[in-house]
């Protein structure tokens, strides 16, 4: 930079500082974050398709919103947030991790015109805020309370719904059963998630899953011996351990000195003194089972197998705690001071063959708080994303429960609030009005999107949905996209059914994300540091218009000419579509 | 000139400097340059000024994004590299460092003041004069703002006075969410305030725990610590004594290094057993001594926690030395650095300590009752949204409201919101400017009107019609209306009389404008800029 020729040129910032601002800023973020909602809207609903996502080592073949946008690697700064609140839906509800997407682009989609025509962004986040707080008190409203009686109908009509979205739907009748099963056994704080697992076992068909009401883990490596153990037992008395049953020094810095050779013998007996005193009092306390988190080795396996025990090392920590959850044993670090306080019990002990694996299962336990899963399948891409549905399914039944209340899918909850806020909305003066009611047109993204996933006419249908809400002010409140037969049907009376938490929360949290990349007038990417000339590109041109010359680069320039490139990491390829161009 | 010494390379400045440097001197290389950096500056944050203001992402060097519209962290984000505006980034972390909240009026205005000062040097003004009569317009200042104070809050343990007085300043960082916020950051402070003497707040007190997931209205206020982490063993609920050791839980080791030498079979037998032993006695002898709810610092051996579970003790670990500080002062007790029973007077009490599920994380929280003894010292907001920025920029807001309500204990003058202060100073100065022979006259005039962009941005930034309002504005102060200040929602002119509901505080604003009026006085006072070359040649 020359002194005082032309127009000084001033370095405000550190160089290869990026900065882009006003309304085109916007408009690109608004952009960037329709093209994320884009790739994953085609995985809404029963009739979603799946996406492929590949990173170079492993393929994942998924359905789950939260999935996929986390692999996406989504790497523009403004459309992250929507990956942000995938990820909060996922740990809150667990399921809707799709629809919170789309409904945050499609709220942004939709007040683009208001930005575009020069609304200032703060009337449009004063009343989205107002919109969403409206949508949610709405919901609320809605929401059907569990009842007694009906209460694990309804939860089964709930996991349905979950499952009805995945690979597994057409096997619901098999798995949300089995979910409602394993969560309703939870504590009534249903703190720990731990306490259902989900075991997989490649091989055998679908339909051979089955529920374990108690612990089931994959038979551990095991020593010479092992065979001649029983493999059954009733009624059995159960010790958890963490100790190393093997013969070995007992500390690392231990040293035997000794003056005299006879004394020899005496080391070498006491050494097999320590761990045979070890392995009677195991056997002493009248235990038929020993578990230990760390090995057991063959001297330990044989002695076990002689006195008729069953013995298990290496076992993985959270098996080790769900038997404990199962059995009421409590793990023990020590072999001295066992009392009858720390051995468990179950009503059946037996170890199996499932599939090409041995499982040893722990049933008929006294406390029915643990559940596993076992889910069999072909190929290991598809077990996989049968334990994501699994997943979903097993949180939405948690919510369920913990909210005790459920509204109708299938978009009728979200006609129904749409409705609402366009009644509301004509009560509001000034720009407000048009505002909330882009709020309830934004929130029609989702049986559009149904009807569009289904192969119907979405248009058709939402006009009949818009007109039953309208004029059948209660009777019409539950009518959503008739997946299965095309046209409109009512959804309560279909069961399909969510819990009521799930949609709050996808509501809240997408006016939040809409609101924030609203708010956002200026962006400023500083150069990355640790990289020397990771932008040497950005360099250039930078002279004049004071430094602040509101240019955009890289990320910034492509995702304003709407490429899908712009949002994703550097060299994704994707295609989409029949045709894959 | 600058061409003649490259050639000539052994006189003048340039010969006597490094090569490579850069060097500008006089009204139009350095003065003019520096205010259009500093201009730039102000240009950037003012947009987020007030509860209107748009917030800014910035993508700092390490990638991460940053989405705010609190001005402190803007330009500490903004890695600014021109010498001129730094001294404004030095100035707004100053003022972020005293009073924690007004740090854009504090780089705004002076980018303002600097603005208007390059109109009066085209003028023809020389610097000095213009420094002459800033100096002496903010001395008119310092001794107008007093005046201007309308109410002083002395009872600083009203918690519906301190929800009015902190809910503007949240207002400004999160409009729309003030009402929740405000009540959380009032008690959280209440809480911490200690009982007798003259209420205080220490910052640090107040804690936020951040966690993804939910929404706002989740967010809520705990009296006592927040750990984010669950328990070590199996019991989740306790209540009770509290022994916190800064040490591991596990036998001790020789930081020498040895060797256990075993003369025959009986040493080699016992000694395990008697390592067993050892642990047994001292989690025991922990317990004895009415522990319920055992800390630790380091780690917790698997012995050890085998005897904690006999023994039935809550068990927590925390590895951060602040947090195990904290937890000190919130349960009352000391950290012991080495494992044995504590003596009662060691040991802290908690009221409850629950560990309860957020979304899928698992917390700790140590509540206390706000009665018992000495209240508990350290309270922790818990603070829920659905994206990482939105909940940094929570975090931004709560603690400019902590800021302020510590503040306030320290001086409870509050002047009146809104901009009615700044137009109102304005006012009198341009009076006293009016009043002054001299050149320095003209200065003081600018600097009464660059006051005005207060009024003016604010409303600029609520999208109503700057202009107007300030007409309004002045002609209402004129009239000896001296609070009626913008009104951001738009109701009537644009105008209002502003109420108890909006008010400021007088030693933030005192400190801002000192500090402004400071880095104005240093950027204007610059009359030649050296730049040596930068060290290091991996840069461009």
């Amino acid at each position: 930079m020359g002194p005082s020729m032309g127009r000084p040129g001033i370095i405000l910032l550190r160089e290869g500082t990026d900065t882009s601002q006003g309304k085109p800023q916007l408009i690109s973020n608004i952009n960037a974050c329709q093209a994320v909602a884009e790739a994953v809207k085609t995985t809404l609903g029963p009739r979603g398709m799946d996406k492929l996502v590949f990173d170079g080592r492993k393929v994942t073949i998924s359905n789950d919103g939260a999935t996929i946008m986390a692999l996406l690697e989504i790497a523009h700064p403004a459309a992250k947030t929507l990956v942000d609140i995938s990820m909060s839906q996922d740990a809150e509800v667990g399921d809707g991790t799709t629809s919170v997407v789309l409904l945050a682009a499609e709220m942004l989609k939709q007040v683009k015109e208001f930005v575009e025509a020069g609304v200032h962004p703060q009337v449009l986040i004063r009343y989205m805020r107002q919109s969403a707080k409206l949508a949610v008190e709405t919901v609320k409203k809605l929401a059907v309370p569990f009842e007694g009686e009906k209460g694990k109908e309804m939860l089964l009509k709930c996991a349905g719904t979950a499952l009805n979205s995945k690979l597994i739907s057409s096997h619901q009748d098999l798995f949300a059963p089995m979910v409602v099963e394993a969560v309703s056994g939870l504590k009534s704080d249903l703190s720990d998630l731990n306490l259902i697992a989900v075991k997989k076992v490649p091989g055998g068909e679908v339909r051979s899953s089955f529920l374990v009401k108690g612990v089931a883990f994959k038979k551990t490596f095991s020593y010479a011996g092992h065979e001649q153990m029983t493999k059954k037992f009733i009624n059995p008395k159960i010790l958890l351990l963490n100790v190393e049953l093997e013969l070995k020094s007992e500390k690392e810095n231990a040293e035997v000195r000794i003056t005299d050779p006879d004394q020899y013998q005496s080391i070498v007996d006491a050494e097999w003194n320590v761990i045979y005193e070890k392995l009677d009092k195991c056997v002493d306390c009248g235990a038929n089972i020993v578990l230990s988190k760390l090995p057991i080795g063959d001297l330990a396996t044989q002695y076990f197998a002689d006195k008729g025990l069953f013995c298990a090392g290496r076992v993985d920590v959270g098996d080790m705690v769900r038997v404990g959850k199962a059995t009421g044993a409590v793990i023990q670090t020590s072999t001295n001071g066992i009392n009858a306080e720390v051995i468990g019990n179950c009503g059946m002990f037996e170890e199996k063959q499932i599939g090409d694996e041995r499982f040893n299962l722990f049933t008929e336990c006294v406390s029915k708080e643990t559940a596993t899963i076992v889910l069999r399948g072909g190929s290991e891409q598809f077990i996989e994303e049968s334990h994501r549905s699994m997943h979903d399914a097993i949180m939405v039944v948690k919510r369920s429960l913990k909210s005790q209340a459920i509204v109708a899918g299938g978009g009728a909850v979200e006609m129904e609030v749409a409705k609402v806020l366009r009644e509301e909305s004509l009560k509001i003066e000034g720009k407000g009005q048009l505002v909330m009611q882009s709020f309830a047109r934004a929130l029609e993204i989702v049986p559009r999107q149904l009807a569009d996933n289904a192969g119907y006419d979405a248009t058709d249908i939402l006009n009949a949905l818009r007109k039953k809400h309208f004029h059948e002010q209660e009777g019409g409140k539950w009518f959503g996209v008739n997946i299965a037969e095309g046209g409109i049907c009512d959804t309560y009376e279909s069961g399909v059914w969510e819990p009521s938490i799930n949609k709050i929360n996808s509501l809240a949290a997408a006016g939040e994300a809409a609101c924030v990349i609203l708010s956002i007038d200026e962006t400023v990417r500083n150069p990355k540091s640790e990289q020397p000339g990771a932008q040497p590109q950005a360099q250039q041109g930078r002279q004049g218009g004071g430094g602040m010359s509101g240019m955009m680069g890289n990320a910034m320039d492509i995702a304003n000419n709407g490429a899908r490139r712009g949002k994703l990491g550097h060299g994704v390829n994707y295609m989409k579509g029949r045709g894959g161009g | 000139m600058a061409k003649s010494m490259a050639l000539n390379s052994a006189a003048g400045l340039a010969g006597m400097l490094k090569a490579g440097h850069k060097h500008m001197e006089g009204v139009d290389g350095a003065t003019l340059r520096n205010i259009e950096a500093a201009k730039g500056l102000a240009t950037i944050v003012r947009s987020s000024l007030g509860p209107n203001g748009m917030n800014k992402l910035v993508i700092n060097h390490l990638e991460k994004i940053i989405v705010t519209s609190d001005c402190a962290t803007i330009v500490k984000e903004l890695e600014i590299q021109h010498p001129a505006a730094k001294m404004l980034e030095l100035a707004a972390e100053m003022q972020e460092q005293e009073c924690g909240d007004a740090t854009n009026l504090t780089v705004s205005f002076a980018g303002e003041l600097l603005k208007l000062c390059e109109d009066l040097l085209r003028m023809g003004l020389h610097t000095s004069e213009i420094v002459m009569g800033y100096k002496k317009a903010y001395e008119f200042l310092e001794k107008t703002l007093p005046t201007l104070v309308v109410e002083n809050m002395e009872d600083t343990r009203n918690e519906a006075e301190l929800i009015r007085i902190c809910s503007p300043v949240l207002a400004a960082k999160q409009y729309g969410y003030e009402h929740i916020l405000a009540p959380l950051v009032a008690k959280a402070c209440m809480q911490t305030m200690r009982k007798g003497g003259r209420a205080s707040v220490t910052t640090d007190s107040v804690r936020i725990a951040k966690i993804i997931g939910g929404n706002i209205n989740q967010s809520e206020c705990i009296a006592g610590m927040v750990i984010m982490r669950g328990t070590e063993g199996s019991i989740q609920h306790a209540k009770g004594k509290v022994a916190v050791f800064a040490c591991g839980v596990e036998a001790s080791a020789t930081e020498a290094k040895g060797t256990v030498l075993m003369k025959n079979a009986d040493d080699l037998m016992s000694y395990n057993k008697s390592e067993e032993k050892k642990m047994d006695e001292i989690i025991k002898s922990i317990a004895d001594a009415g522990t319920k709810i055992l800390i630790s610092g380091g780690t917790v051996s698997e012995m050890a926690m085998h005897f904690i579970e006999r023994y039935g003790m809550m068990c927590i670990k925390i590895t951060s030395k602040w947090d195990l500080r904290r937890i000190c002062s919130a349960t009352n007790a000391s950290a012991l650095v080495r494992l044995g029973p504590p003596t009662p007077d060691e040991m802290g009490y908690c009221e409850s300590c629950d560990v309860r599920e957020f979304g899928v994380r698992k917390l700790c929280v140590f509540a206390q009752s706000p009665d018992a003894g000495q209240g508990c010292t350290v309270s922790t907001i818990i603070l829920r949204a659905s994206t990482s920025s939105v909940l940094n920029d929570l975090e931004r807001a709560v603690d400019d409201g902590v800021n302020c309500i510590s503040t306030l204990c320290q001086n409870g003058s509050l002047l009146p919101g809104g901009g009615a202060t700044e137009i109102e100073l304005s006012q009198r100065i341009k009076a006293y400017g009016d009043s002054c022979p001299g050149l320095e006259q003209y200065a003081i005039r600018s600097f009464a009107k660059a006051l005005e962009f207060v009024p003016r941005t604010l409303a600029e930034n609520s999208g109503q019609e700057p202009t107007d309002i300030l007409a309004a504005l002045q002609a209402a102060h004129a009239n000896g209306k001296s609070n009626v200040g913008v009104d951001i929602d738009g109701g009537g002119n644009g105008t209002k009389e502003i109420g108890p509901e909006c008010r400021d505080l007088f030693a933030a604003k005192d400190s801002a404008f000192r500090l402004s009026v400071d880095a104005t006085l240093t950027v204007l006072r610059v009359d030649q800029i050296i730049m040596s070359k930068p060290a290091g040649g991996g840069k461009q």
